[in-house]
C-alpha cells in the first residue's frame, strides 16, 4: 500500500527561557500506511506528544515535513482529528452538544437532518445513549473519553491521532475502552496514530510499535511489527506466543533509554593512570556462574593490582543489554558469549559490522541442556528419544529458550538437535529469553525446556521442574564458554589499559581454578549485587547428588574451566567454528575474507603479552582438532566444505564483511 | 414481585414542619442571633458611660426624627426632603449607570486586551496606573470635566468598578486552557463559534469575579461620591446632610441601609453567577 502518512526528517527545537535552544526530535522519519495504527512509545519527555503535534499541525517541525496524502501539513485540521488525554470537551456543552459542535462546523454542507443522523449515530456507537443529554462534568473519565472518541469519529477524519488516551484511565475501564476503538478502527479501517507508554495498550492496539528514544535529540530506536492477528481480543492475544516476546522487547528498549540517561548523567572523563590510558572501566556482565572471574577480579583486587583502580561491574539482564553497550560505547569491555566478537563483526548486529576483539577465553564448559520434567515422565534421554517423541505428539508447539544468537548455548542446542535429526527452526521453535528467566518460564510452562549457564540448569533441577538431558560432556567437553570482548577501536586507543585487563581477568582465572578457594566465590557470586541466587545453586566443580537424583544414571557434571593449558588462549578454530555454526543457522553470512575476520577477531598478542608478562609462559596452547560427541571432525581448513556437507542448515550465503581499516578512537 | 409502599403522610401538620425546620437548623440561626444581640447590648451600654456623644442603638428608636424615616421610608416631601428608601434607589440607580457602562467597557476591552497581547502590552500600563487611582481622587476631576453632579457620579462609579471586572476578564480570556484552544483550532472553528462556545463560556467565570468585585467597590464609591456633591438626592449625601446637622442616629440608620443594600446586591450577583454557571 502507498504511503498515506509521511514525516520526513522531522527536527523539532524549542527555545528556552534561559535563551538556550533545546532540541527536542532529531532526524525523525516515519511512514505510516493507510488503515495502520501506529503507537508511538517512549520515556515521558521524550517528545512523542511533540512528534503527534506536528502530524496533527498544531505544532510545527523546525526543520522537515510532514505529508499526509502527499500534502504538506501546515496547520491542524479536522482530517487529522486528535483524541486528547484530557479529553477536551467543553464543560458547558452536553454530550451531545459537544459533538454536534464538531459535526456541524466540520460537515456544513450536509443538511440538518444528516448532521442529526451522524450525531445519533455515533452516540450509539461509543454505547451514551443514556447520556446524551448530560453535562461532562457527570460523567466519569471513561465516559468523557468516549465521548471524545465519538466526536472524533463522527467528522471521519482521515488520521485519527491519540495522545495518551486512556492513561488517566482505571484498568477496567481502559480495557474496555481499548477493546471499543480496537473494533471501531478495524471496522472503518481508520489510519491512527496513538502516543502511549502503556506497553500492553501498545502491543495490543497496534500494527507497529514505534519505540522512541530518549531527548534531548530524540529519534526512533526502533519500530516493531505487531504481528498478532486481528481482530484481537485483549483476553487472547497473552496468550500468543509473540505477545511477550513484543512485551519485553518494548520494556527492554524502554530501560536501556533509562539506563542510557542516567550514564549520560555521569559521563566521566577518561581517567588515566600507572601508565594506563584509562583506569576507570565500566565491564559489563550477566549474572551467570560464569562471571566468577570478573567478580574475582573486582573483589579480590586483582583489577587494582594491576593498575585499573575505578573499575565498574555493569550487570545486565540479557546479552541483549551487552550487546548495545558495547555498540553504544558505554561499555568499556564485557563478558560475551564466546562466539558474540565474531558475531558482532561479522555484523550480526542490526546488519551492521562492528569490529570486536577477544584476547582471553574466560571460562570453558558450565552449559546444559534441560528439559522439562514432563519429558522425563515421558522417558526422554536422549535426543534421539526427543526426537521420536516430538514426531509423535506433533500437536503441539514446541518451544526452547536459549540466551543469545552468538552464545554457545545457541549454537551448541541446535547443534545437539541437529546431530538427533531435529531441524532447530522447523521442528521446535527456538526463542530468545535472559537466562534468569529462563527457570521462571520452564515452570510457567511456556517453554519445553532451554539451553542456559549455570547456576540455571542445577536450580530446575533442585526445583525439580526439569532436568539436565545433556550437559557438556555430550556436547562437547571443554568449549569456549565466555570471553573477555572489547571494540576494536577501543582495543587500539587503550593498548595497554587491555593487557592489563586480561593480566588482572588472567590472574582472577587462575584464582577461580583453584578448588580451595570455590566456597570463597560461590560466596561471592551468590550475593546481591551478582547473582543474588542461594549459595546452594552455584557450583563451580561438581554438582552435588541432587542433580542425579532422577534413577537415571545421571552423567558427571562437566566442571566450569578457568584456567590451565589451552584454556585462555582465544583459539582462532574455535571461534571459526562458531563462525561457521552461526552461519549455518543464518544468523550471520559466512564472511569470504573469514581468515582477515579470524585474524582481527582473536586478538592472541594481546594474551601472549598478559601471559608473559604475569609470568605464565609456560601455558601451553592446545592444537587439535575439534571433535563434538557426534564424531564429526571440524577440519579449519574447509569450512565452506563442513557446512555444505552439515544435512540440516539453513541456506547460508557468502559475502565478504567490508570492515574498515583498524582505527583509533578518538580519546 | 410484591412491593408493599407505606402510605406516607401527606398531610404534614404545618407546626410540625416550624419544629422540623427549627430543629434542623437553629444551630446555623442561634449563634448570629446572639452575636448581634450582644454587639448591640454592648454598645448601648458603652453609649451610656458619660461623655459618650456616639448615641446607642435604641436612639433608632427613641429619637423621634429617626422614628419617623424608620417608619416611613417612602414619604416624599419634594426637593430633598425624601424617605431612605427614595434616598437609596437614587444612589442606586446611579450604581445601576455606572455599573452598567462599567461592565459593558469592562468586559468588551477586557475581551480585547485577553485576545491581543500587542493591544494589551499598549494598555496594561494605562490601567495598571489608573486603577490604582482612588475613588475620591476622580471626584474632582469629574466635575470639572462633566460641570454636573449626575454625570460626574455616574463618572466615578464606573472608572471604579470597571478596572475589577476589565483585568479579570482579561485574565479569563488569557486562562482559556490550550485544550479549549487545540480543539478549536484542529475543528478549524468560525470566529464568531469560537467566542460563543468557547470564549465566553471559559471566561465566564473569571468575569463574574470581575463584576462581583465590581459591585461592591461601585457601591462603596457611590457614597464617597455623594458625600462630596452636595445637592443631590441619594443617601451619601443624606448621611452628609445629616451629620452637618448633628443627627447622629440619623447616620447609624443610614449606614445600616447602606450595609443592607451592600449585601444584598453582593448577593445578588453571587445569585446570577450560580443561575448561569450552575456548578461552578
Amino acid at each position: 500500500m502507498s504511503v498515506f502518512v509521511a514525516v520526513d526528517n522531522i527536527e523539532k527545537v524549542f527555545s528556552l527561557s534561559s535563551g538556550g535552544e533545546y532540541v527536542a526530535l532529531k532526524g525523525i522519519d516515519l511512514k505510516i500506511k493507510k488503515g495502520e495504527f501506529v503507537s508511538l512509545i517512549g520515556h515521558s519527555g521524550c517528545g512523542k506528544s511533540t512528534l503527534l503535534n506536528m502530524i496533527a499541525g498544531l505544532d510545527l517541525p523546525t526543520e522537515g515535513i510532514v505529508t499526509l496524502e502527499g500534502k504538506k501539513v501546515t496547520e491542524p485540521g479536522p482530517d487529522r482529528m486528535v483524541i486528547f488525554q484530557n479529553y477536551s470537551l467543553l464543560p458547558w456543552l452536553t454530550v451531545r452538544q459537544n459533538i454536534a459542535l464538531a459535526v456541524e462546523e466540520v460537515m456544513g454542507g450536509l443538511p440538518k437532518a444528516e448532521h442529526k443522523n451522524i450525531i445519533e449515530e455515533h452516540i450509539d456507537l461509543v454505547g451514551l445513549r443514556h447520556a446524551t443529554d448530560k453535562y461532562p462534568g457527570q460523567l466519569s473519565g471513561g465516559m468523557k473519553q468516549r465521548v471524545a472518541i465519538a466526536r472524533a469519529l463522527a467528522i471521519r477524519p482521515k488520521l485519527l491521532l491519540l495522545d495518551e488516551p486512556f492513561g488517566a484511565l482505571d484498568a477496567l475501564t481502559r480495557g474496555n475502552l481499548q477493546e471499543q476503538l480496537m473494533r471501531i478502527c478495524d471496522r472503518y479501517q481508520i489510519t491512527s496514530v496513538m502516543v502511549t507508554h502503556d506497553v500492553d495498550e501498545a502491543v495490543l492496539l497496534s500494527d507497529r510499535i514505534v519505540m522512541l528514544t530518549n531527548g534531548p535529540g530524540s529519534n526512533i530506536g526502533g519500530i516493531i511489527d505487531v504481528d498478532l492477528p486481528r481482530p484481537r481480543q485483549r483476553m487472547e492475544v497473552v496468550n500468543h506466543p509473540s505477545y511477550y516476546s513484543l512485551r519485553s522487547e518494548i520494556i527492554y528498549f524502554l530501560n536501556q533509554q533509562k539506563r542510557i540517561k542516567k550514564l549520560r548523567a555521569k559521563k566521566v572523563a577518561i581517567v588515566a593512570r600507572h601508565g594506563l590510558e584509562k583506569v576507570n572501566l565500566e565491564i559489563g556482565f550477566v549474572p551467570l556462574t560464569a562471571c566468577a572471574p570478573l567478580v574475582v577480579a573486582k573483589e579480590k583486587g586483582f583489577f587494582v593490582k594491576h593498575g585499573l583502580d575505578e573499575v565498574n561491574l555493569v550487570r545486565e539482564t540479557s546479552w541483549r543489554g551487552i550487546v548495545d553497550g558495547i555498540v553504544g560505547g558505554y561499555l568499556d569491555g564485557a563478558q560475551m558469549p564466546a562466539g558474540m566478537p565474531t558475531w558482532l563483526t561479522a555484523g550480526g548486529d542490526r546488519e551492521t559490522p562492528v569490529p570486536t576483539v577477544t584476547a582471553l577465553t574466560m571460562t570453558r564448559n558450565g552449559n546444559g541442556i534441560t528439559l522439562a520434567k514432563k519429558f522425563y515422565a515421558k522417558g526422554v534421554q536422549t535426543v534421539t528419544d526427543l526426537k521420536r517423541m516430538l514426531l509423535e505428539s506433533d500437536s503441539k508447539n514446541h518451544t526452547f529458550g536459549m540466551v543469545h544468537p552468538s552464545s554457545m548455548h545457541n549454537l551448541l542446542l541446535r547443534y545437539w538437535l541437529g546431530a538427533g535429526g531435529l531441524d532447530p527452526d522447523r521442528d521446535v521453535r527456538l526463542e530468545t529469553i535472559p537466562p534468569a528467566q529462563m527457570v521462571a518460564d520452564l515452570k510457567a510452562g511456556t517453554i519445553d525446556g532451554y539451553c542456559v549457564g549455570e547456576p540455571w540448569n542445577f536450580r530446575a533441577a533442585m526445583e525439580g521442574i526439569g532436568f539436565t538431558i545433556a550437559t557438556d560432556l555430550e556436547i562437547w567437553q571443554g568449549h569456549p564458554g565466555k570471553v573477555l570482548g572489547v571494540r576494536e577501536d577501543w582495543a587500539n586507543a587503550y593498548p595497554n589499559t587491555h593487557i592489563a585487563l586480561v593480566k588482572a581477568l588472567l590472574e582472577a582465572c587462575r584464582y577461580c581454578a583453584d578448588e580451595a578457594n570455590h566456597q570463597e566465590i560461590r560466596e561471592l557470586l551468590a550475593s546481591r549485587q551478582y547473582l543474588s541466587t542461594e549459595v546452594a545453586y552455584i557450583h563451580l566443580g561438581d554438582p552435588n547428588t541432587y542433580t542425579c537424583n532422577l534413577e537415571t544414571p545421571m552423567r558427571e557434571y562437566a566442571h566450569h574451566r578457568f584456567f590451565g593449558d589451552g584454556m585462555n588462549r582465544p583459539s582462532r578454530t574455535e571461534h571459526l567454528w562458531m563462525m561457521t555454526q552461526m552461519a549455518r543457522w543464518g544468523h550471520i553470512p559466512f564472511p569470504r575474507n573469514w581468515v582477515e575476520i579470524l585474524e582481527r577477531v582473536c586478538r592472541v598478542s594481546v594474551f601472549s603479552t598478559a601471559a608473559r608478562e604475569l609470568g605464565f609462559s609456560d601455558i601451553k596452547y592446545r592444537r587439535e582438532p575439534i571433535k563434538l560427541f557426534d564424531e564429526i571432525t571440524f577440519d579449519a581448513e574447509e569450512p565452506v566444505g563442513y557446512l555444505n556437507s552439515l544435512a540440516i542448515k539453513r541456506n547460508f550465503t557468502m559475502a565478504e564483511i567490508h570492515l574498515d581499516a583498524p582505527r583509533v578512537l578518538a580519546a | 414481585m410484591t412491593v408493599s409502599t407505606k402510605v406516607r403522610p401527606t398531610r404534614s401538620n404545618s407546626r410540625n414542619s416550624v419544629v422540623n425546620f427549627w430543629q434542623k437548623h437553629k444551630d446555623n440561626i442561634l449563634p448570629p442571633l446572639f452575636g448581634i444581640a450582644g454587639f448591640l447590648i454592648l454598645w448601648e451600654i458603652f453609649s451610656l458611660f458619660p461623655g459618650v456623644r456616639l448615641p446607642g442603638p435604641s436612639s433608632l428608636w427613641t429619637d423621634e426624627r429617626t422614628r419617623t424615616l424608620l417608619l416611613y421610608p417612602f414619604y416624599d416631601r419634594g426637593g430633598l426632603d425624601k424617605g431612605l428608601f427614595w434616598q437609596t434607589m437614587a444612589s442606586l440607580g446611579r450604581v445601576a449607570q455606572g455599573y452598567s457602562l462599567a461592565a459593558l467597557v469592562g468586559i468588551s476591552m477586557g475581551i480585547l486586551v485577553g485576545t491581543k497581547p500587542l493591544v494589551n502590552k499598549a494598555l496594561d500600563p494605562i490601567f495598571q496606573f489608573l486603577r490604582m487611582v482612588a475613588p475620591l481622587a476622580w471626584v474632582p476631576i469629574a466635575l470639572v470635566a462633566l460641570q454636573q453632579n449626575q454625570p460626574a457620579a455616574i463618572f466615578v462609579i464606573f472608572i471604579t468598578a470597571i478596572w475589577p471586572i476589565l483585568i479579570n476578564t482579561a485574565e479569563g480570556v488569557r486562562q482559556i486552557p490550550q485544550d479549549y484552544i487545540n480543539v478549536q483550532r484542529v475543528l478549524k472553528l468560525s470566529k464568531q463559534k469560537f467566542f460563543f462556545k468557547i470564549l465566553l463560556p471559559s471566561a465566564l467565570p473569571y468575569i463574574f469575579t470581575g463584576l462581583r468585585i465590581g459591585i461592591g467597590l461601585a457601591w462603596l464609591a457611590i457614597i464617597a461620591a455623594e458625600i462630596v456633591m452636595s445637592g443631590i438626592v441619594g443617601i451619601g449625601f443624606f448621611i452628609w446632610d445629616a451629620y452637618q446637622q448633628n443627627y447622629v442616629s440619623e447616620i447609624i440608620l443610614a449606614v445600616i441601609y447602606i450595609g443592607a443594600v451592600g449585601l444584598i446586591l453582593d448577593r445578588a450577583i453571587a445569585y446570577l453567577q450560580k443561575l448561569i454557571l450552575p456548578g461552578e
